[in-house]
């Protein structure tokens, strides 16, 4: 019984990992008043070049920091739409997604099927043998601390730091940030090209780390998660990274009870995931005033300069 | 449901519903007419007595799995029949508007024969047959028949017995796990098959199952395939997997393997049990034949043994000589015909008894199975 959760607690820091990622980029991106839907595409851009890259190379870092870029680029295409030609965010978003799940395989082409080596797990000495908690917290490889750590940057950086006053502010009255001098236009592609390498970041963990292989779809429905744990999360790194924990440990939970042989309907618990982790952060976010202090103002409108 | 999400949460001034729907269709028209201009486009000209066959996949042919299979059968068709045939091969075709607009544009394009490679391709399939009666169409277990429209199928239950046999030898833990995609007849079957295999040759068996609900999602079933190891089961099924994800996994974690359509031995080439190999060669090349004979007539293939159809790929060292023979044995027992795996007494979950001492299942019966036999734990999705 302590084996199982210890497997459970344990692989859901793994499972939660992608998913902290890019919503983490995503919430930033959010914050300043963009609304990105091309996550799964970024995310699966970030897969495949992550995966290609590592395999020619064999180096995880060139693999990551590729997937990083590539993700990036996208992103910079979809920030060209919606900052320059000012393009409806949620059709360009879509179209960008739709455009990346392609790039994606055509990417991936002569690496369908394939596996890799996954990214080997950290030996932290004595941390990694403590009962229980070794396991569970201190054999994991190195992205998934990465992750962590860059949800606690993300926070820091925005509640704490006049760098994340001036996201906030652009995210809240574009106009009324550009006319005390902020350029509104930079800070807003700033953050949706850091939004897009860690979509690409995620991503390439999908292929180099949690599945090592490269199928087409293999991020399957992730990205779409990610905009939800955002929006459920209320913009907030640290509740989005409990929704995403959360998610991982119900969707593993699922498979673990149904090889128990429980007699609940699989169709319901393969739902749970969703449900579960929708409820409680919506529960725990369920202060209305919060809700509008959170929802950045601006978030979904074009900003015309000129205007 | 997504887009009402949307248009709650996110204040957006425009008809959204529009502009996504237009953006959608016009990106996914204009990569499709493409992909068919770039795939078909391409087809060199040719003489008029060359036999044209089109194939549909709807995946990449890829290394292995389905698709992988299907293009081995063309490859096979290609070497019997040399430059008296040509191939026009479109893959990762979705089920749907788009399957049927390239089925019409092969057939515009004057292909003698088509093969159609997925389930979901049947409605249009038996459109086209319709349209065009001097084209020859096979297709991949539907089960709608035309004079033109034949179907073929394989009877894996059959490989999946003789696997189970060789997991009830190698289990140490006496549990076996599986990673199954959705409880249809053909899967339970499946199921059924490998878990009276296993008990035929170690009683104490019990089998766990793990639903993913989703025909495609290899992070999933790694994970599944984990969650099981770590309930004790010491060899996995991987059921109807087109990535070596589970296989992968279980050479990672030295469990035992057994998978299906492919060989999958380059991604386990230590824990592959077994894998049930499909083949579609003979069949294909004999449906080619009549095509090309003018004696097609659409009828329905359920290949097994005997046809060669299914087959035991890449056993494992790990098991003795002895085991060997037993396996071998009822390889070619199943082949002549002797031995059938659904044979009575067989017990179901609920301890009722579905197939009497001396009889074995019909095969309608087979087609339409929907209960999982007494070892099984894990209860099926109602």
């Amino acid at each position: 019984m302590l084996d199982s959760v210890i497997f459970l607690l344990a692989s859901t820091l793994a499972a939660a990992t992608p998913l902290l990622f890019a919503a983490v980029g995503e919430a930033v991106v959010e914050k300043t008043g963009v609304l990105n839907l091309s996550i799964e595409g970024m995310m699966a851009i970030g897969a495949a070049t992550g995966f290609v890259v590592a395999t020619l190379s064999g180096s995880y870092v060139q693999g990551f920091a590729m997937a990083a870029i590539a993700s990036a680029l996208l992103s910079a295409v979809f920030a060209g739409l919606v900052l320059t030609f000012l393009a409806n965010q949620v059709a360009a978003g879509l179209a960008i997604g739709i455009l990346g799940l392609g790039l994606s395989v055509l990417i991936g082409k002569e690496f369908e099927g394939t596996t890799i080596i996954p990214l080997q797990d950290l030996d932290l000495g004595t941390l990694s043998e403590l009962p229980f908690i070794g396991p569970v917290l201190f054999s994991h490889d190195v992205m998934v601390y990465v992750g962590m750590a860059t949800v606690i940057v993300c926070w820091w950086v925005l509640s704490h730091t006049r760098l994340g006053l001036i996201i906030r502010a652009v995210g809240e009255s574009p106009s009324a940030a550009a006319t005390i001098g902020y350029p509104v236009l930079l800070i807003r592609l700033l953050a949706i090209v850091f939004g897009g390498a860690m979509a690409g970041l995620g991503g390439a963990y999908l292929t180099l780390a949690y599945t090592p292989l490269w199928a087409e779809g293999l991020v399957a429905g992730r990205g779409w998660i990610v905009v939800a744990l955002v929006v459920f999360g209320m913009w907030r790194p640290l509740r989005i990274a409990i929704g995403a924990y959360l998610f991982g440990a119900v969707s593993l939970l699922e498979l673990f009870i149904q090889g128990q042989g429980y007699a609940i309907p699989s169709q319901l618990m393969s739902a749970m995931p969703y449900i579960i982790t929708i409820t409680v952060l919506a529960v725990i976010s369920r202060n209305p005033r919060l809700i509008r202090l959170n929802h950045p103002a601006s978030l979904g409108q074009t900003y015309n300069k000129s205007a | 449901m997504l887009l009402s999400f949307l248009t709650f949460y996110f204040p957006i001034q425009q008809s959204l519903e529009e502009v996504m729907k237009t953006w959608i269709k016009s990106a996914r028209t204009i990569a499709w007419s493409l992909a068919t201009a770039l795939t078909i486009g391409t087809a060199p000209a040719q003489a008029q007595d060359v036999f044209k066959i089109g194939y549909i996949y709807p995946s990449p042919a890829g290394d292995v799995g389905w698709a992988h299979e299907l293009d081995r059968g063309r490859l096979a068709i290609e070497e019997k029949f040399g430059d008296k045939v040509e191939s026009v091969v479109v893959e990762n075709i979705p089920e749907g508007p788009d399957a049927a607009r390239i089925m019409n544009q092969m057939a515009a394009q004057g292909v003698d024969m088509m093969m159609l490679g997925s389930f979901g391709y049947m409605n249009d399939g038996l459109k086209t047959a319709k349209r065009y009666s001097d084209i020859d169409f096979i297709h991949a277990s539907g089960y709608k028949l035309l004079d033109n429209l034949g179907n073929f199928q394989t009877r894996n239950y059959e490989a999946a017995y003789v696997a189970g046999m060789g997991a009830g030898f190698v289990t140490e833990t006496n549990t076996i796990g599986m990673v199954a995609a959705y409880a249809i007849p053909e899967v339970v079957g499946l199921i059924n098959a490998f878990t009276l295999g296993a008990q035929a040759t170690n009683a104490d068996i019990s089998v766990k199952v793990v639903w993913l609900n989703s025909w495609f999602d290899p992070s999933k079933a790694q994970e599944s395939a984990r969650s099981l190891m770590a309930q004790q089961s010491d060899v996995i099924f991987s059921i109807y997997q087109d990535t070596p994800s589970v296989v992968s996994v279980a050479e990672e974690e030295g469990v035992y393997v057994v998978n299906t359509s492919s060989d999958m031995k380059q991604y386990a080439s230590n824990q592959l049990l077994v894998s049930l190999q499909i083949s579609w060669a003979d069949y294909f090349i004999e449906q080619v034949q009549a095509s090309m004979d003018d004696t097609f007539v659409g009828s329905a293939f359920w290949g097994g043994m005997a046809d060669n159809a299914v087959s035991m790929a890449s056993w494992s060292d790990d098991l003795s000589a002895e085991q060997r023979a037993t396996l071998d044995s009822t390889v070619a027992r199943i082949s002549s015909g002797e031995f059938h795996p659904f044979q009575g007494p067989v017990i179901d979950q609920a301890g009722d008894e579905k197939i009497a001492e001396g009889d074995t299942l019909a095969d309608g019966d087979l087609l339409a199975i929907s209960w999982l036999v007494k070892g099984v734990e894990t209860q099926l999705p109602k």
